[in-house]
């Protein structure tokens, strides 16, 4: 079944059409990966999927029900939906455990003791199990954003999205997110990620898009587009970063 | 000498006339608070009419002089309702400073980055769940040193309060200058009690800062 289904997506930014009509169908336990050069629209694309940004028009189905913007509890369908941030965004006045719980606890309604138990588990899962009283300013970027997985964990979703996620860190301390990562799509976890990091998106995509001026130019196995892309502007990309 | 026996001799009328500015100034700020709450989110709201009504209450409070809004209250709300003169002065006191607190309020909570709001809708936070639980703890946080600020301003305004007949320190001190014929040590009196009243708020807002913000605190250690 498709987590998410989207047809014929558009957004624009004031005269700035972001988005031109995107067609993007999830399955369960997917990996896709999104590529493409900046302003390609690939944020905005996984923004809009889980409606911080508004799409212009288009439908949108999650696990097959159609989401009318306007009508449909979207805090509902994120709760379903998590997501981790380029710049982190941790919650700062709180702690590490309280970072991870204030969801379950306040959101679904898990008792404190439940909430966290399933947060100090998915603290050892991302490599932090000692860090649970540490304040966000004590950490270090990778930890930050370890923190930031295991927040979005907690809600326990059909889906995460990972918007360049490791964009905002030392080169030093991307191995220990993406490693997280991979560790949860070896798990079968269904993800849609924004990333640069070429050499991951091969080893953990199952199917890779490159995006560019709002629109998907291609999209294919990891071995189709990042070695054998059939699009000029592919080539001219990939040629770029790799 | 005479500053000494001016003390002396009036020290249990001061400390009388200090808890009335006290509590002037204590209930009218916290009113000044629930006001200027209002009034910001009124300005950030998407409605036009709300934004309207706070921007005209923000100017016509910080626009005229606290004296004469003073005035208008006693006079004005007194012809309609009889309002003592200590909750007039309170009430005058706080829409004042509500004004200011609005601001101030606004502008700590357009300051937090968008990406807090981002991450709480993120996992589901409803928006007001997301102001109780994310924003505005941390908008406070920041605004503690201005809203500190604006509550020493507002301490030393209640001494205006004198005017309508409300016995707090200034116009006790009034009061004593004309009977003992002492005006300048008498001032200097009660000029002190406010000094101290202000070092010893300064004080506690600096150690609440301090208490509020564990976050901070720890990470410069």
């Amino acid at each position: 079944m498709s987590v998410i289904d989207i047809k014929g997506r558009h957004k624009s930014f004031g005269d700035l059409h972001v988005l031109k009509g995107i067609d993007l169908t999830v399955e369960t336990g997917e990996v896709v990966v999104i590529i493409g050069p900046s302003g390609s629209g690939k944020s905005t694309l996984l923004r809009c999927l889980n409606f911080l940004e508004y799409p212009d028009s288009g439908d949108i189905r999650v696990n097959g029900a159609l989401i009318d913007p306007k009508k449909t509890d979207l805090d509902k369908v994120r709760q379903h939906m998590g997501m981790v941030f380029q710049h982190f965004h941790l919650f700062p006045h709180r702690n590490v455990l309280h970072n991870i719980t204030i969801g379950p606890i306040n959101v679904k309604g898990l008792s404190p003791k439940k909430a966290n138990s399933i947060a100090r588990d998915l603290l050892d899962k991302v490599g932090l199990p000692d860090r649970e009283k540490a304040w966000p300013s004590q950490l270090s970027g990778g930890q930050k954003q370890r923190v930031a997985i295991a927040r979005a964990l907690a809600m326990d979703p059909d889906i995460v999205l990972f918007d360049e996620v490791t964009s905002a860190l030392d080169p030093e301390l991307v191995s220990e997110v993406l490693q997280v990562i991979q560790d949860l799509a070896a798990q079968g976890m269904t993800m849609v990620m924004v990333t640069h990091e070429m050499g991951f998106a091969r080893e953990v995509a199952d199917r890779v898009i490159m995006m560019d001026d709002g629109g998907i130019i291609e999209q294919g196995t990891p071995e189709q587009v990042l070695d054998n892309p059939s699009e000029e502007r592919t080539q001219a990309f990939l040629s770029q970063v790799l | 000498m005479t500053f000494l026996s001016v003390v002396q001799e009036h020290f249990w009328g001061f400390l009388r006339a200090t808890g009335m500015t006290l509590q002037l100034t204590s209930v009218s700020l916290v009113l000044a608070v629930v006001i200027g709450l209002v009034f910001a989110f009124m300005k950030l709201s998407d409605n036009r009419l709300a934004n309207l009504i706070a921007n005209a209450y923000i100017g016509l409070t910080r626009g005229l002089p606290l004296i004469v809004q003073l005035m208008f209250l006693y006079f004005g709300i007194s012809s309609i309702v009889v309002l003592s003169s200590f909750w007039a002065g309170t009430l005058a006191l706080a829409l004042h400073a509500g004004g200011y607190v609005a601001e101030i309020i606004r502008g700590a909570i357009q300051n937090i980055d968008r990406g807090q709001t981002e991450a709480a809708r993120s996992i589901g936070m409803s928006r007001s769940k997301t102001m109780r639980l994310i924003i505005l703890p941390q908008a406070f946080r920041r605004a503690i040193p201005s809203l500190g600020n604006q509550f020493i301003i507002g301490l030393k305004d209640s001494s205006l309060v004198a005017y309508l007949g409300v016995p707090e320190l200034y116009s006790n001190a009034m009061t004593a200058a004309a009977a003992n014929y002492k005006p300048l040590e008498t001032y200097l009196v009660a000029g002190s009690y406010y000094l101290v009243l202000v070092v010893a708020f300064t004080f506690l807002v600096n150690k609440l800062e301090v208490k509020l913000s564990p976050h901070r605190q720890e990470a410069s250690r």
